[in-house]
């Protein structure tokens, strides 16, 4: 019962290495080995170019759309070390800050919920994950965590914003504080996750399970439950879930989701996280859900591609 | 009150489906016209189905009148049969048409009695040989028992009287009666039950379920519902289509069999959330856990109402889903609604309400943030300073007012002056807000010529440091033609603050700056002069006035 809704002829001359829907569903950036990122207008099945930004030297390993509230912006990533944030003003996509702090590709790119203001997080093959964060004025503050990953870092996927024991509203005007986590999947085969204490970051937890470099992790929406989970992909084929039913965030069970044949590249969740979308080597976007058992079925598979498909989104994916 | 319930929801689907082929008889583009057709038979078969869960599980039909309801059923949807009868009856001599012994099968098949003897009658007239064997025949037909008619008899009774019945028909059969007549004599077998004569008339049955219900009523027609067991079925060579799984696992009473082939055969969340909802509220649906905690109707609904959300407009229906779900219908609603793009004021605001009346607080903040943002890119500050007003974002709200105040040191007027005005206590929001909102005040009494409230205002904004240093200048400038006046404004002591406040500004600055910037030291210089004029004349005045 799932159907391809549309399907974008995007003109990029060379391979996309990744598309995502903006918060909407209306926008669509993809980039690509041509080293562009373009966006879409997608709104009622059309496609529309809305731009073509270049500034990039090399290929382009991924985009990410920040929260509408501080404008449009959209982050991308290159083989060429640097990030560069876009934003849109007065109509027309202007490169707003660009980083240049790695020393080797920077594979990833990710906004931290809206909550904790405008940061970014970047992982790159030099092992070494940055987070930038906007401090007013055009100006970006740095942090950086060296040798997250040995070898280099691929993936970097934050958590949702949960404000600790907190049922009863606070009064306005207060900052609540959150615990601010993300988790990073790298080379050295494991996934790991980071938490924020005193300004500092720390590594929190290292979860093991891969035979083989961690390509991609998402760390699903929170529900509402105690429960957190993170869906981990690699290149051994192998996508893992794993839960954690505390809230100090201390015991990590993984769940073998599926073995696939060939590398495994991206994972994506929707937005109430039930439904996981996969992507891979062998051609195909799978989508995922957990039955009533606890065990996961596929309940659906897209085989659309001529190529790999290496990049997959979950935006207002309807069901029909 | 259920039943009334399931029989609107009939109603609703049959309403579709004269919609969809209305539009496919009157559309001339053959795909439309084959999607639409497609469309009413998915929509007959969903009655098909509600009908029969109405039946087994809403109504819950007891041992006699569920036949009945069956037989309904049935009626209801082998709608061959009316064209066939039109035709018949609309002949010169019905008894003559080929068709009419066909049409007589029908109805017996069905259970109209009334009607078949109606046209058997016709029969007889014209063929006057029949005579006795249509008066037995006849006979026969008017007295069969049928249960759950309105009458008070209990089963057994009930039972009591169709085993005689029953007896009669198998005499007059093995008599030889109808042994002329091969079309009475299979009628006189089907009364009887017997399978094969039914069976006989396969094409006219077409489907197994009406199969079915045809042998109930000639063999057990006191059936009890759990007694439709499979083992009553047969004649089904072929491998069954997904709506007669369903049919089936309604027969046999697995309701949630049922509900999980309608999930997989219907590409649509509707049908299933609201059979599902319907056969919760009847208290028939064991609460069945899923792993996410809640139980199979809600699960549904979920679904159902998540895929509304993508709808331009339908989302606002997907709202109401979401509140009939108690365990997680408000986190995904929470999650849905920021979701839904804000096109126009107008959709922000409707999706604002519904985030204010479910006190959904940190929606709230973040829509007006984003709507605060927009306006900001296209350039309506008094629209950002409202939503910025609104979401409560002091930070916002101090970058939004000092807009104003550089728009208006480069224009010299304010725009969307009304806003300002209008501040009230939200101008304690953030501090160059509030600036803002009595600086215009300032403005506002200047105009109304309340001079000396104005300056002491101007005063005020000054000493209490509600004004940005950089403003000051301004602020002094505008103390000019209040101190220019024929009349004195200020008193001596406010002309000394005045003055310390221009000593303050200036003293910061080293010569070199004062020089090069000529406007700024001539400014300078000629409130210095006002200042001392005014002070001249507020002392003398002061002055003679304690004197007389």
């Amino acid at each position: 019962q799932v159907s391809v809704i549309n399907t974008v002829d995007t003109s990029h001359e060379d391979m996309i290495h990744d598309a995502q829907m903006d918060y909407y569903g209306t926008r669509l950036a993809t980039c690509s080995s041509d080293r562009s990122v373009k966006i879409f207008d997608v709104r009622n099945g059309g496609q529309i170019l809305i731009a073509d930004l270049r500034g990039h030297e090399g290929p382009v390993w991924q985009v990410a759309w920040a929260h509408p509230m501080y404008g449009n912006i959209l982050a991308s990533c290159s083989y060429d070390r640097k990030v560069i944030i876009w934003k849109e003003e007065n109509g027309t996509w202007e490169k707003t800050y660009e980083y240049t702090g790695h020393d080797s590709s920077v594979n990833s790119v990710c906004w931290a919920p809206h909550d904790y203001g405008l940061i970014l997080a970047c992982g790159s093959s030099d092992g070494a994950i940055s987070l930038l964060s906007y401090t007013g004025d055009g100006q970006w503050e740095v942090k950086k965590i060296s040798n997250a990953h040995t070898i280099g870092c691929n993936a970097v996927s934050w958590a949702p914003a949960v404000v600790p024991g907190s049922l009863i509203e606070q009064p306005s005007g207060q900052k609540p504080n959150y615990i601010k986590r993300f988790a990073s999947g790298g080379c050295d085969n494991l996934v790991k996750i980071w938490k924020e204490e005193d300004g500092q970051w720390k590594e929190e937890q290292k979860l093991e399970a891969h035979s083989d470099w961690v390509r991609d992790v998402a760390w699903a929406p929170s529900i509402g439950l105690p429960t957190s989970t993170i869906a981990s992909c690699s290149q051994d084929g192998r996508v893992f879930i794993w839960t954690c039913d505390d809230a100090s965030g201390s015991s990590w069970t993984p769940k073998l989701l599926h073995k696939f044949n060939d590398v495994v590249w991206h994972v994506s969740w929707s937005i109430t996280a039930n439904i996981l979308a996969v992507s891979g080597g062998d051609n195909k976007v799978t989508l995922w859900k957990e039955s009533v058992d606890g065990l996961w079925a596929c309940i659906s598979d897209v085989n659309k591609g001529q190529g790999g498909v290496s990049a997959v989104t979950e935006g207002q994916q309807n069901e029909q | 009150r259920l039943l009334q319930v399931s029989k609107n929801y009939r109603s609703v689907i049959r309403a579709c489906m004269e919609d969809m082929h209305q539009a496919a008889t009157s559309t001339r583009d053959p795909a439309l016209h084959s999607q639409y057709s497609t469309q009413v038979s998915i929509l007959s078969a969903m009655e098909l189905i509600w009908n029969l869960c109405e039946i087994l599980f809403v109504e819950a039909a007891g041992a006699g009148p569920l036949l009945l309801r069956l037989l309904d059923w049935v009626r209801l949807h082998v709608c061959d049969v009316d064209s066939m009868v039109r035709e018949v009856m609309s002949s010169e001599n019905p008894a003559k048409h080929e068709l009419f012994w066909n049409v007589v099968d029908i109805f017996v098949l069905q259970g109209r009695m009334d009607e078949a003897r109606h046209l058997l009658s016709k029969e007889a007239s014209a063929n006057p040989t029949s005579v006795n064997m249509y008066k037995i025949l006849d006979d026969l037909m008017k007295k069969m028992p049928v249960p759950g008619l309105g009458n008070t008899q209990t089963l057994t009774e009930m039972e009591l009287k169709w085993q005689h019945w029953h007896e009669e028909c198998q005499r007059y059969l093995q008599d030889g009666t109808f042994a002329s007549n091969s079309h009475m004599e299979s009628i006189c077998k089907i009364l009887l039950g017997d399978d094969d004569a039914i069976l006989e008339k396969k094409e006219l049955i077409t489907t197994w379920y009406h199969f079915l219900v045809t042998r109930l009523l000639y063999s057990h027609p006191t059936v009890k519902p759990m007694e439709l067991r499979m083992d009553l079925f047969l004649g089904r060579e072929s491998s069954p289509e997904s709506l007669d799984t369903i049919l089936m696992a309604a027969f046999e009473f697995e309701m949630h069999q049922v509900i999980k082939e309608c999930s997989i055969a219907l590409s649509n969340w509707w049908f299933v959330a609201h059979l599902t909802d319907l056969l919760d509220h009847c208290k028939l649906l064991q609460s069945h856990n899923l792993y996410f905690g809640s139980n199979m109707r809600e699960f549904l609904l979920l679904e159902y109402a998540s895929g509304l959300f993508s709808h331009h407009s339908l989302w606002q229906l997907g709202v109401d889903y979401f509140d009939h779900c108690p365990e997680y219908g408000r986190v995904y609603l929470e999650l849905h609604i920021e979701r839904i793009p804000l096109n126009t004021e107008q959709k922000a605001l409707k999706v604002l309400r519904i985030c204010e009346q479910r006190q959904m607080h940190e929606q709230v903040r973040s829509i007006c943030k984003i709507m605060a943002m927009k306006a900001l890119r296209n350039n309506r500050l008094g629209s950002a300073l409202s939503w910025s007003i609104r979401a409560k974002d002091a930070a916002f709200a101090t970058l939004i007012s000092d807009r104003f105040l550089k728009d208006y040191s480069e224009r010299g007027c304010f725009s969307d002056l009304d806003l300002i005005d209008n501040l009230g206590p939200s101008m304690l929001l953030s501090d160059r807000l509030t600036f803002l909102g009595k600086y215009r005040e300032f403005h506002r009494l200047y105009g109304e010529k309340r001079f000396s409230e104005a300056a002491k205002l101007l005063l005020l904004l000054m000493t209490a440091h509600i004004a940005p240093c950089s403003f000051w200048m301004t602020l002094l400038t505008d103390a000019l033609p209040l101190l220019e006046q024929k009349e004195v404004i200020f008193s001596a002591e406010q002309t000394y603050e005045l003055m310390r406040c221009l000593e303050d500004l200036t003293a910061g600055k080293s010569d070199k700056q004062k020089f090069q910037d000529d406007v700024e030291t001539m400014k300078v210089e000629m409130l210095r002069l006002a200042l001392a004029r005014n002070l001249a004349r507020v002392i003398v005045k002061e002055g003679t006035l304690e004197g007389s």
